[in-house]
């Protein structure tokens, strides 16, 4: 049963086995990346050549090319050479562990010798993020920075009229179910013909009182009615009278807001910068959602949950891991203890240093720590740029940064008659920036210095261009806050109210008017809803009253009438007694 | 194509005991199933050194390799699904040498699993599978004109040659 040779064909095909790894392994790893990543990014990927070391266990790639799908005679990313030492012990255990990565000549957009082929063309990308995009901010127009001043007035005096038109709809169809007059007259005759006849015998009297019990049901089914009409017009009155106060309310606060952005209350103008840059701020800020989303598999359920309030969110589905869950993990599935990125950026270099990358932190009880260090560019003095990252309960992001003389390509902001052409600046900024889960904290600066506007379009922005030229600096100071995907962004200069004198002058006048324009309407549209509304009260109370007439009525004919009946009929039993005991003599 | 076929037949038709082919067999499929790795050298290592047919092992694992191409993934979800187990995930970490024959890895886990279930059925079913063969089917095979045609090959003559 036991081959004699059986070592010896152990040991030839192990041996065969490694010098088959050794030989095969590079081209096959090759093979694979270069099929997988062209099947991701859906253009030519390019790699050289890819080797297996040994000894220390390394896999390294030489002169990697991602070619740009959306322009194929560029690369969308490139490297001299990368490698990367993997620890044997983890790697033997099935995990990748990586000692030491290491990126050399990494490049965006650098120029490929020949065009690459484009296998599937790449739709709009909405996620790219680029510093002139970041400045390219349309000036709005006076009717566009009103609308963007988020008036409530409108809507709340729409509401109104809604209102008022429903409750009367309403009110309307109750009126129909109201006893009218003549009816309630009938009711009367009928009980004084019940009450007013002679009530002849036991029988008779029986028959009479049944007739007015029914006239009595009738009478409190018509009571009933009433009540619910007065509950009806209690209210409408209660809802009219508070749409009304919100309207006022609204028409106040707009007033205020107006006054503001027109500079004409003492505060002076503080939201231009919010109004012109806010929203654009913002947008750039939600694009971390995509971060937020990448780490989203690995943060804990609870963590979650806390982070978003929800108790009634599906629950995730987990994927088949390619490691089980165990409880005490000995390394993370995939763990990179340093890596160092040499990047050529604008005509320099730049330098990338990383640690501990990885999505499992709890188990290396440490954050993936970044730093990026530019110095000397061509069109950049300095940037640095340090954080940290890590997926524990919660998913934490710390992000600060210094920014220094980053030159401005020419621009220009806005188009046709409010264009603004900026022919160069600088522009410096520090900040600082705290992701957890998706709530967002952003605190940033941005000075842009020696700024050369120029304006060809209307006066005011020929002003503007002018007294922007004038200042050494002109500063603005950025803070977000809440939700990522839809964060609260503040934006102030303290140049705020020169920007806004300029920038508004045309807007101030049109602003003005608006705002005389809104006073009018509002003035009128409160009193016509008013003058509606005291017209409404005025049928109301009328209403009011003859429903109480009618209810009233109504009560004393059930009271009177039945009593009067009632002694009549005691009356004549009496009299009818009387007689039979012979006229009591 | 051929040449499996033909050594399909060559062992079939040869002295060894049914036993060695379908151990070859059930140990091939085994092999198969599970990925690369250290197991797969235990399995190469007991087939080395116990009289185990090596042509239907090498056969066997190559044919089944292919299958998991199509199979790989449902045996992954399935046993992510079954192997949510408290104590078995506290033994996989506890032991250094279940992970070291990467047992802690989802598709190696299932494919263990599996593998050794199928393990003693298939050794079995296909010795008596061979034992039919060899005493009803054998003497009409060696009649056919493919096997004739088989025997004739320059291929086989080869074959024959190298074994």
């Amino acid at each position: 049963m036991i081959r004699k040779s059986g070592w010896l064909v152990f040991i030839v095909f192990f041996a065969a086995l490694l010098a088959l790894v050794y030989l095969v392994a590079g081209p096959a790893i090759r093979l694979g990346m270069v099929y997988s990543l062209e099947k991701a990014v859906g253009a030519e990927v390019n790699i050289s050549k890819v080797s297996l070391e040994l000894a220390p266990l390394a896999l390294r790639i030489n002169n990697l090319q991602i070619t740009d799908a959306a322009k194929p005679t560029h690369n969308s990313l490139s490297f001299g050479h990368a490698r990367a030492a993997l620890e044997v012990w983890p790697a033997l255990l099935g995990y990748y562990v990586i000692d030491e990565l290491t990126v050399d000549g990494l490049q965006y957009g650098a120029e490929r010798s020949r065009e690459g082929k484009v296998y599937r063309v790449p739709g709009v990308d909405s996620e790219k993020v680029d510093i002139a995009q970041l400045l390219q901010v349309d000036l709005p127009d006076a009717d566009e920075l009103i609308a963007r001043a988020n008036l409530q007035t409108p809507a709340k005096a729409e509401a109104l009229k809604q209102l008022a038109a429903t409750e009367q709809q309403q009110l309307k169809t109750l009126q129909t179910q109201l006893p009218s007059k003549d009816s309630l007259a009938q009711y009367q005759t009928d009980i004084k013909a019940l009450t007013d006849s002679k009530v002849a015998n036991a029988a008779d009297l029986a028959a009479k009182a049944q007739q007015l019990q029914q006239l009595k049901d009738k009478l409190n089914s018509e009571k009933a009615k009433v009540e619910q009409v007065k509950q009806q017009l209690t209210h409408s009155k209660n809802s009219l009278q508070r749409a009304v106060e919100e309207l006022q309310a609204a028409s106040k606060a707009d007033y205020a807001k107006m006054q503001q952005l027109a500079n004409l209350s003492d505060g002076g103008l503080a939201g231009i910068s919010q109004i012109l840059l806010g929203d654009v701020w913002g947008e750039r800020v939600a694009q971390l959602q995509t971060l937020y989303e990448l780490a989203k598999p690995y943060i804990p359920e609870g963590g979650l949950s806390s982070g978003q309030g929800s108790a009634t969110a599906e629950p995730e589905v987990v994927l088949p891991n390619r490691i089980l869950p165990l409880p005490g993990q000995p390394y993370p599935d995939f763990w990179v203890k340093t890596a160092r990125v040499n990047w050529l950026i604008g005509g320099g270099e730049a330098t990338i240093a990383l640690q501990d990358i990885t999505a499992q932190h709890a188990l290396i009880n440490s954050a993936t720590r970044f730093s990026l260090d530019v110095k000397q560019l061509p069109q950049l003095a300095a940037f640095n740029l340090s954080g940290d990252f890590a997926v524990l309960q919660q998913m934490v992001t710390n992000l600060n940064w210094q920014l220094d003389g980053l030159n401005l390509q020419p621009l220009t902001l806005g188009k046709g008659d409010t264009a603004l052409d900026l022919a160069a600046g600088l522009i410096s900024s520090s900040g600082k920036l705290n992701l957890t889960d998706n709530q967002i904290t952003q605190q940033a600066s941005v000075v842009l210095n020696a700024a050369n506007f120029n304006s060809t379009g209307n006066k005011y922005l020929q002003q503007l261009a002018n007294l922007l030229n004038q200042q050494q600096q002109i500063p603005l100071n950025i803070a977000t806050t809440g939700l990522i995907s839809a964060p609260e962004v503040s934006i102030r200069s303290s140049l705020d109210k020169i920007l806004g004198d300029a920038l508004l002058g045309e807007a101030k006048q049109k602003v003005a008017a608006y705002q005389a324009e809104l006073q009018a309407k509002l003035n009128s549209q409160l009193q016509t809803g008013l003058a509606g509304q005291q017209d409404w009260a005025a049928l109301l109370t009328q209403q009011d009253g003859e429903v109480a007439d009618i209810s009233g009525s109504i009560e004393t004919m059930l009271s009177a009438k039945m009593a009067d009946v009632k002694d009549q009929a005691k009356d004549k039993l009496k009299d009818k007694l009387l007689d039979k005991l012979g006229g009591g003599n | 194509m051929l040449t499996i076929l033909a050594k399909i037949l060559k062992v079939l038709n040869s002295q060894a005991s049914p036993w060695q082919i379908g151990w070859a067999i059930a140990l091939g499929l085994f092999a198969g199933i599970l990925p690369f790795g250290l197991l797969t050298l235990l399995i190469v290592l007991i087939v080395c050194l116990l009289t185990i047919n090596l042509s239907t092992f090498i056969v066997v694992w190559g044919l089944t390799e292919g299958l998991m191409l199509l199979f790989a993934t449902p045996l992954e979800n399935l046993t992510w699904q079954y192997a949510q187990n408290e104590s078995l995930l506290k033994l996989l970490a506890n032991t250094e040498t279940l992970q070291l024959l990467h047992l802690h890895h989802t598709l190696t886990l299932g494919a263990f699993v599996l593998g050794a279930i199928l393990l003693l059925p298939v050794a079995w079913l296909s010795k008596v599978l061979v034992m039919q063969y060899r005493s009803r089917v054998m003497s009409s095979v060696q009649k056919w004109k493919l096997t004739q045609m088989l025997k004739a090959s320059k291929l086989f003559a080869l074959y024959e040659k190298l074994n």
